[in-house]
């Protein structure tokens, strides 16, 4: 919205350094993108900057009618209660083991569809494609993982009778705790898989054709020229949505896995936001899952900066 | 230069436009017309009911118009799907946003107590004798349905025990069974349901049970009440706790389920079946035995029209595992109370709106607006005949708009109006007869505070095992190390917490 004017007036621009000298933010001078900024701006205090005053309740015995005002200070109580449970570190670890698997076998599959569709000429083809694979995208958990019911189950479920039909033995797939993982990061895969490569995409298109030309003249083939050209004209934004990725490390998504959670499988299904759930809104606490939910978001803080400090020592640009 | 400069402005000029439009629309809808003038015991009532729905869709108005025309109030229902009442009514609590009347079901839940402790509701008790349905209400529910001795809202007045076994008859003459008494009869007609088939499709297609995740309202609770268990707290002449899974007669139920298992009697993936779907399995022939809800047997029935019309069923109340009489036992669900009514302070603000409300209640339990709330309008949803049986004549209307009110009962039973299908009399018979063997839970009523923070936790920890256990992937030492470590994270406390509670309650 902004680039019009900075790149076609530049007069206004050279007036605008006067402005600034004269008050630091140039209020008068750049009302109207002020303006524009505001609604953005007012959505993050209200929705995002104002709730975080309810984080104080971590350090209170919270009770709603009393009111943040009237409940009386804990300290940190309820973080050493996050910290001797149990099942702390059960939930650390499912989270961080879920994670890993993301990044290493999630993360990578939508560049490599990208950069293939990117090889696609036929016009009718790629998008055809690129409709089929972006659908699953707007199904929701609850589906997918009826789907899989189906599809999974030992009770006439078609991938076991399969395996019967071959004469394998049946697996549960549902209940049993080897499998809950692969099956998580299935699901995740069938259904954004075709939606995350559209960034990737759109990278692509604004890639130099010149390079691709220079290349050809080198005598590079398609492998060349998606390896010398196109990835290191996507790395960084590759980068990016790696390190925003890293951001919400322990935000895996309550309702995927929540479908997915069993009593046979808990052990390695239980993670940060289903604890939550069952700590504070089903049983009323809501201090303790404050507590767990700050908990996450300090991780998650120190991971994107970590990361980004680490993507600015090798020369890239990171997100801040 | 200057008509691009003019669309930015006039763009941005429109998104702002938006964005205030959006913003105040969202600021609408808080607002309520508050009206401080005194009731009229007659008056008309503007009354709204924050409400459970345990249907898929909230029913339309014929109903509601007559209930309204009846109590002579105006109501307002907001509906929280059953699946998801304990985040929605933790959240109203949570931020106040109540409404006249709520339907509070889950009186064990530690913040619903906890705001019915802090006197967020209106204490009601001194004004039931006032009013002639409410008066009737015993003494005993309203024992039960007090916290801490004092009773927070109308109690919904339920059937004490409602579990028992539901059995495909024409099955069992195939075969040339009889109706099984004991446990062990049971477990040879599972065996035949499974093994030599029932359905005569010379395939190996059915099972005896099917069963869903659920410890309590599916198989193994009703099961475990078979073999004399506690209903989950048991407690000695000298005062003593013990919880049900610490019972032998609990591992005898997990070996029971676990022998069905292990021997294909029941459908292999109980441990991830959803009700719907063990409904549906039941109706398509697949399975012979249903254990749950009795009156669950005319729903499916109903469902199995068109696809198993041959099916007969037969409804069982009386097994136990020894085949005494004297040893019959069914576990009693919130010991018969299906949780309250409750007036919030905030919303009902004096006396006399109190007890405006209390009439309205009064009146819900008439005979006339019970049967509103069961069967419909008659001749449009029903026939009577001159001995007040009813037959639901239009079945799909019947759901869509009448079904979703029957949770909304204050009182369930007692009535002379009565449904003339077989099935659904014999299912009454048997769950009034259920009452007389009814197994309560003698630590409903009693404090624990360390249950109230952390006791759905702690429960995981017992039913994980449980399951793990029925599933063998647990041996008895696994499942008394997870009774151990259940102890440890807390446990050892509630049974002290509520060992303490009850000798109080005695003295």
């Amino acid at each position: 919205m902004a680039k019009p004017v900075n790149v076609s007036d530049t007069s206004l621009l050279k007036l605008d350094r006067q402005a600034v000298r004269k008050s630091r933010f140039g209020l008068r001078k750049h009302m109207l993108l002020y303006l524009m900024i505001l609604p953005g701006f007012l959505y993050f205090v209200i929705f995002k900057y104002f709730p975080m005053g309810g984080l104080i309740i971590a350090f209170q015995d919270y009770q709603p009618y009393r009111g943040i005002l009237d409940s009386p200070w804990v300290g940190f109580k309820h973080f050493i209660r996050l910290f001797t449970e149990p099942t702390f570190f059960m939930l650390l670890r499912n989270t961080l083991v879920l994670f890993a698997m993301n990044i290493v076998f999630f993360f990578p599959l939508p560049i490599l569809i990208a950069l293939m569709l990117n090889e696609v000429r036929h016009k009718f083809f790629k998008g055809a494609i690129q409709t089929i694979i972006y659908i699953p995208h707007f199904m929701s958990w609850v589906i997918i993982v009826s789907i899989s019911y189906v599809f999974m189950t030992v009770d006439g479920g078609v991938l076991n009778e399969l395996l019967a039909a071959v004469g394998l033995p049946k697996i549960s797939f549902l209940t049993s705790p080897e499998w809950l993982r692969t099956v998580y990061i299935g699901q995740i895969i069938w259904k954004e898989l075709g939606w995350s490569t559209i960034i990737y995409l759109a990278a692509i298109t604004v890639v130099d054709t010149q390079l691709y030309e220079a290349a050809e003249m080198d005598g590079a083939g398609r492998l060349r020229k998606t390896w010398h050209v196109t990835l290191p004209a996507i790395r960084p934004v590759i980068i990016t949505l790696l390190i925003l990725k890293i951001g919400s490390t322990l935000d895996l998504g309550f309702e995927h896995m929540y479908l997915l959670l069993n009593s046979l499988n808990r052990e390695v299904a239980e993670i940060f936001d289903t604890y939550i759930y069952t700590a504070g809104l089903k049983n009323g606490q809501l201090s303790y899952s404050t507590t767990v939910g700050l908990f996450k978001g300090v991780v998650g803080l120190v991971l994107v900066m970590l990361s980004n400090r680490l993507a600015k020592k090798m020369g890239e640009d990171g997100v801040y | 230069m200057k008509t691009a400069a003019k669309k930015v402005r006039q763009t941005g000029a429109l998104l702002l436009c938006t964005t205030f439009l959006l913003l105040a629309a969202c600021g609408g809808g808080g607002s309520q017309a508050a009206t401080g003038e005194p009731y009229d015991e007659n008056s008309k009532a503007t009354i709204s009911w924050l409400n459970i729905l345990h249907t898929a869709s909230p029913p339309t108005d014929t109903i509601l118009n007559k209930i309204e025309e009846k109590t002579n109030a105006d109501i307002q229902f907001s509906w929280i799907p059953d699946a998801s009442k304990e985040e929605r009514i933790n959240t109203s609590l949570a931020s106040d946003s109540l409404a006249d009347v709520v339907t509070l079901t889950l009186l064990d839940n530690s913040s619903v107590r906890n705001s019915l402790k802090s006197g967020l509701f209106w204490e009601v008790e001194p004004y039931l004798n006032d009013y002639p349905n409410l008066a009737k209400i015993s003494e005993d529910t309203r024992r039960s349905a007090s916290i801490g001795g004092k009773l927070y809202g109308v109690p919904f007045q339920k059937d004490l025990a409602r579990n028992g076994v539901t059995i495909r008859k024409d099955w069992l003459d195939k075969l040339g069974l009889e109706a099984p008494q004991t446990t062990d009869e049971l477990m040879e007609v599972a065996r035949a349901f499974t093994e030599d088939d029932p359905d005569g499709n010379g395939k190996d297609d059915t099972t005896g049970f099917v069963d869903r995740s659920d410890l309590v309202y599916g198989a193994f609770k009703t099961l475990s009440s078979y073999f004399g268990t506690p209903n989950i707290w048991q407690v000695s002449e000298d005062g003593k706790m013990t919880p049900e899974f610490m019972t032998d007669s609990y591992v005898k139920t997990m070996d029971y389920m676990k022998a069905l298992y292990e021997k294909g009697y029941i459908n292999q993936d109980f441990a991830v079946t959803a009700k719907t779907d063990q409904q549906q399995k039941f109706a398509q022939g697949r399975a012979g035995i249903y254990v749950g809800a009795i009156f669950d047997s005319k729903n499916l029935l109903n469902m199995a029209k068109g696809l198993q019309d041959d099916m007969e069923l037969v409804l069982v109340n009386d097994i136990t595992s020894t085949g005494n009489e004297a040893d019959r036992a069914i576990w009693a669900a919130n010991n018969g109370i299906g949780g309250l009514l409750a007036f919030p302070r905030s919303e009902v603000k004096d006396e006399a709106e109190l007890k405006r409300i209390l009439k309205f209640v009064n009146d819900l339990m008439d005979e006339e607006s019970y049967a509103l709330m069961t069967y419909g309008i008659e001749g449009t949803h029903y026939t009577v005949d001159d001995q007040d049986a009813v037959t639901i004549t239009d079945t799909d209307l019947w759901q869509q708009e009448v079904q979703p009110f029957a949770a909304s009962r204050p009182k369930e039973s007692g009535y002379a109006i009565h449904d003339a299908d077989p099935l659904k009399q014999e299912s009454d018979k048997l769950i009034a007869d259920n009452a007389k063997y009814a197994v309560l839970n003698p630590a409903y009523s009693l404090e624990s505070e360390t249950y109230n923070t952390q006791g759905s936790e702690l429960q995981k920890m017992i039913m994980d095992a449980t399951y793990k256990y029925i599933l063998g992937e647990l041996d008895r030492a696994g499942f008394d190390a997870a009774v151990e470590s259940w102890k440890n994270a807390g446990g050892a406390t509630i049974i002290s917490e509520y060992e303490a509670a009850y000798k109080e309650s005695k003295s």
